[in-house]
């Protein structure tokens, strides 16, 4: 009976321990400010971008191009913000695997709305070179 | 107070996000905005995390920019293939 109620009383004391450790201190330099306010800067812009090109293709490049270097300013703010070498190293974590996919993942949007056959705003002034635009067949489920 | 500006900024970007992903005349603006969205919430998290100084956020920024770029990928590969996995 002592020994259960003494280990639920360290498994208490751990947990407190453990939920302590987890609020680190925060102190905003001038410099990661800057960062943060420019990087939420570019992305106010994107988001102006995706509501006003004409286009899906005008929209995806203004989202990937600066959303890169948006969340670039505000990742890099958070790490130089957080004290702690534990915590700066997450959020280096969190922008690397951003920096990585955020070009992949605009690549597939673009190849795959090229091979749908998504026309270009204004096929005018636009030259397919490849001539692949809608190559793709066009019934999209039930296929296997 | 950056913290806060940033914040209103984030929201008036989540809205037009929000307004594309609903109004988008084609699939490729939906799914577009759709990561931008994601995105957008992993900043936001982020920016939580530093206002509270509490440190679990940023495995949830993880978790959401992860979600995010699997989501896209799904999609994509649905749209071009037909189906998600092979």
């Amino acid at each position: 009976m002592f020994h259960r109620w003494s280990v639920s009383l360290l498994l208490v004391q751990a947990s407190a321990v453990r939920a302590a450790e987890e609020v680190e201190t925060v102190s905003l330099s001038p410099v990661s400010e800057a960062l943060i306010l420019a990087g939420t800067f570019f992305l106010l812009a994107a988001a102006l971008g995706m509501l006003r090109f004409p286009d899906a293709y005008t929209r995806l490049h203004a989202a990937t191009k600066l959303v890169t270097l948006g969340g670039l300013g505000i990742f890099g703010g958070a790490a130089l913000a957080f004290v702690s070498a534990q915590a700066t190293e997450r959020v280096l974590l969190v922008a690397a695997f951003f920096l990585l996919t955020a070009p992949i993942s605009g690549y597939m949007i673009a190849h795959a709305a090229y091979l749908r056959g998504i026309r270009p705003f204004q096929e005018d002034t636009s030259v397919d070179e490849w001539g692949a635009c809608g190559a793709e067949v066009p019934e999209l489920a039930g296929r296997d | 107070m950056i913290l806060n500006a940033a914040f209103i900024c984030l929201a008036v970007s989540i809205a037009f996000t929000v307004f594309r992903v609903l109004r988008g005349p084609t699939w490729g603006d939906r799914i577009t905005a759709l990561d931008f969205l994601g995105v957008n919430l992993a900043v936001l998290v982020v920016l939580t995390a530093i206002k509270t100084s509490f440190v679990a956020f940023l495995d949830v920024a993880l978790i959401i920019s992860v979600l995010g770029f699997l989501s896209t990928v799904a999609f994509t590969r649905y749209l071009l293939s037909g189906k998600v996995m092979k």
